[in-house]
């Protein structure tokens, strides 16, 4: 038995030794994927909350640049998707993980839109009533989420082959990046260089989130858990709400499917003292209809850092 | 429980650890209990219904082996066939047949409104209950002693390698060796832990990867037709191929690391010469009960050629429906059971073709056409197995040879998008893993693997070893994909 340990032992070092080396080359030089960074960079002490339109939406190093001296840091943007990180008990304990400990004056950015508040109408049915969609998404079950490298994430959430990781080191080619303060760039060319391109994305982005609102409704469980993510956050710092902006066509439909939003977002501020800044109808342009262009990011990230500064 | 995750990667050597440590006694209670842990960590309340139907087997197979006359073990055999097959239908079956009731109602204009039960499948349920339906149905035929001793009978049947996706074991193949006592061997567990090497690359390097081509296709057959959709189909017929012989090697892989012997299941079906010959080398435990627990029972063979044709047509269309509850499974037992008749019925016809062009005097020839014919027809048959549904599955099949007549190019985009950015680094290794897979098949065809490893230098081999661990690291794909067999 000594024998076969000894065999395996020396083959499985010859293994981790080569793999390790590459694992690190990997993780050095090339890109992961949308989310590894956010999971990879130290607790933060402010933080942008929502889903993708706010991951490609704001830059928290602008917001950093302007009120770093207000609120604590590390800045990081912890949006991920609308199937991750809509509202819900998953997202807040990820949340209560991600937040640096003894945080006191930090920044913390929700981004709301009607469809992170909302459930599938089918989930209202008994036997469903306490759980959520995402109960077993990444962001529910990640436990390790400050981590570098993360090789619980690595292991479970890596969804490319190893070897890619070392082709993936000229980021000129990589059209999504995902900055280390969490930003996610998607690195197109301006939706003004192909008008039918833009116009086919936006209809299939429109063709989704109608269905989405067909088959969803605005849930009574996801405003409690956002209520409960601003309570927590609150006993840490300053909590703002911000409805971004997006598509003309694409507010439109969020206007159609909950037509008293705002009205409902500023009903569950005022209360506790959380601003709600609604930016949804300004002209800002699209990849899809839907996320923000990155300077269009640059540019709602100077305006929301301008509009924080000025709030009491 | 997954074999492709980190939580086996920590059960593994902790249990194989503590099996070879403790006193040889205490070896089959602590795999039991590790059969146990095994299955709870997927959903542990459906351990209940493992533990219920076992003890309930048990119990049947003690009171029939101690009634002398059939008349008396009967209702005994009943019991626990219903408690079998009842497990089975009510947790598998009972929407579908439910849902076909109310569609055929609304056929004939009778308005039905029938129940449905919002049940999860227990994994590994139409393995287990197969494997206990045999036993005790050997047991009722006086075949096979009854297990006398519940540990060991619960082993049987819990027995983790095996537990959840098969190979689906008889009792005079298992029990007796249950019964042994299983010391450490080096040769016997670097044996299984080569065969657990090899299951793993094909699981995570060729089948994973090749389910990245065929997944895009199949999730929306009609946005394609022509070369992506048999591309598709060429890597569904690879993929579930490396799935399942994948889980396979390393169920037998563990199971031979732990002292166990458990029945081949693949035998390189995909250089089959014909469809019979492909059933008799691809999942052969599954095979081999609906040989002896169905088609025999029916009379086989020796009640007439229509019987004959009649009871293989019932035995695939069984098969079918064993596989999922579902139409398109149905129609894949169904087109199999029709390719076996017409391969029967076209014996003659076909030997007087191959005399006539000369194929008979050319043996390898001949040989090499049945297997790509074959594998042609196992291919266009599980376009059916893989649709989603009936209708998607009648697309890819008569759209497979349309629009050839230029090159499809945003199609192919489309159906390649599966494999990321790097496609063409993608398909490099898929090709060449394939290839691998082929000759090792090739060499297994042959002859043996193992005698054929054993020739090559210790250096040789070692680096070999090395080699295929990194290409696993390198190239495989993780993030916990279920295996497709665990769904039936």
């Amino acid at each position: 038995m000594l024998k076969l340990v000894w065999r395996l032992g020396l083959l499985l070092g010859i293994i981790g030794l080569v793999g390790g080396l590459g694992l690190a080359a990997g993780l050095r030089h090339g890109y992961v994927d949308a989310f590894y960074a956010r999971f990879a960079a130290p607790a933060a002490g402010s933080l942008v909350l929502g889903t993708s339109r706010a991951a490609q939406a704001i830059r928290p190093g602008v917001l950093a640049a302007r009120l770093g001296g207000r609120y604590e840091g590390p800045w990081l943007n912890y949006a991920f998707t609308l199937a991750e990180s809509p509202y819900g008990p998953g997202y807040l304990s990820s949340i209560r993980r991600k937040l640096a400990p003894g945080t006191r004056r930090g920044l913390f950015v929700l981004a709301v839109d009607p469809w992170s508040l909302s459930m599938p109408k089918k989930w209202r049915g008994s036997g469903r009533a306490t759980t959520f969609p995402e109960a077993n998404s990444m962001v529910s079950q990640l436990a390790s989420v400050s981590q570098h490298p993360n090789l619980d994430y690595l292991a479970h959430y890596l969804h490319k082959p190893f070897y890619q990781l070392l082709l993936d080191t000229d980021t000129a080619r990589v059209v999504e990046r995902l900055h280390p303060d969490g930003w996610l760039e998607i690195a197109l060319p301006p939706p003004t260089a192909n008008p039918a391109l833009l116009a086919r994305r936006t209809a299939e982005k429109l063709a989704t989130y109608r269905a989405l609102a067909a088959s969803n409704q605005l849930a009574a469980r996801r405003l409690a858990s956002l209520q409960a993510t601003i309570a927590f956050l609150q006993a840490h710092g300053r909590v703002v709400l911000v409805r971004l902006p997006t598509g003309p066509a694409m507010a439109e439909l969020e206007k159609q499917y909950q037509p008293d939003f705002d009205a409902a977002m500023s009903r569950l501020g005022r209360p506790v003292g959380v601003p709600y800044l609604n930016y949804l109808t300004q002209p800002y342009p699209t990849n899809d209809g839907n996320h923000l262009t990155r300077t269009a990011a640059a540019q709602l990230s100077q305006r929301l850092a301008a509009d924080l500064a000025r709030l009491p | 429980m997954l074999f492709n995750s980190l939580h086996f990667l920590v059960f593994f050597p902790v249990m194989l650890g503590l099996y070879f440590a403790l006193p040889a006694r205490w070896r089959a209670p602590l795999l039991l209990g590790s059969s146990y842990y095994f299955y709870l960590s997927w959903k542990p309340l459906y351990g209940l219904l493992l533990a219920g139907t076992t003890l309930l087997d048990y119990y049947s197979g003690v009171r029939m082996s101690q009634l002398a006359s059939p008349a008396q073990r009967r209702p005994w055999l009943y019991l626990s066939l219903a408690s079998n097959l009842g497990t089975l239908f009510i947790f598998k079956y009972f929407n579908f047949f439910s849902e076909a009731a109310v569609g055929l109602a609304a056929a004939l204009h009778v308005p039905v409104a029938a129940p449905t039960l919002a049940l999860a499948l227990p994994v590994g349920v139409s393995f287990y209950t197969f494997q206990s339906v045999a036993y005790i149905v050997d047991v009722y035929q006086g075949k096979l002693a009854a297990e006398q001793h519940l540990g060991r009978f619960a082993l049987f049947v819990a027995f983790w390698p095996q537990l959840v996706a098969g190979p689906i074991e008889r009792g005079a193949q298992m029990l007796p060796q249950l019964r042994q006592r299983h010391d450490f061997d080096y040769g016997r567990v670097a044996s299984g832990l080569r065969l657990m090497a090899w299951g793993m690359f094909k699981k995570v390097v060729i089948a994973d990867r090749l389910a990245l081509l065929a997944n895009p296709v199949f999730d929306h057959p009609q946005r394609f037709e022509g070369l992506p959709l048999l591309l598709a189909v060429v890597a569904f017929t690879g993929q579930i191929y490396a799935d399942f012989s994948g889980y396979t090697d390393l169920a037998r892989g563990a199971a031979r690391v732990l002292g166990y012997h458990l029945v081949l299941n693949f035998r390189q079906p995909y250089f089959a010469a014909s469809v019979g010959d492909f059933w008799r080398r691809w999942h052969m435990s599954l095979s081999g009960w609906f040989r002896d627990y169905v088609y025999i029972p029916l009379g086989g063979s020796r009640a007439g050629k229509a019987r004959t044709q009649l009871n293989v047509l019932i035995v695939f269309l069984l098969s079918g429906l064993w596989h999922g509850a579902s139409w398109t499974f149905v129609a894949w037992g169904a087109l199999h059971g029709g390719y076996l008749v017409l391969e029967s019925l076209t014996a003659a016809a076909r030997a007087t073709l191959a005399q006539r062009l000369g194929l008979a005097a050319r043996p390898r020839l001949h040989q090499a056409l049945g297997t790509g014919l074959t594998l042609a027809l196992v291919a266009f048959a599980w376009i059916f197995f893989r649709a989603n549904n009936l209708p998607d599955a009648f697309y890819v099949a008569t759209h497979l040879f349309s629009g050839w007549g230029q090159l499809p190019t945003a199609q192919l985009t489309a159906a390649l998008a599966g494999l990321g950015r790097h496609f063409a680094a993608e398909l490099a290794v898929a090709v060449g893993a394939v290839a691998l897979l082929t000759f090792v098949d090739y060499h297994a065809e042959c002859g043996s693997v193992a005698v054929w490893l054993a020739g090559w230098p210790a250096a040789g081999r070692w680096a070999g070893y090395a080699g295929l661990l990194l290409a696993m690291l390198y190239f495989g794909i993780f993030g916990s994909s279920q295996f497709i067999y665990f769904q039936f």
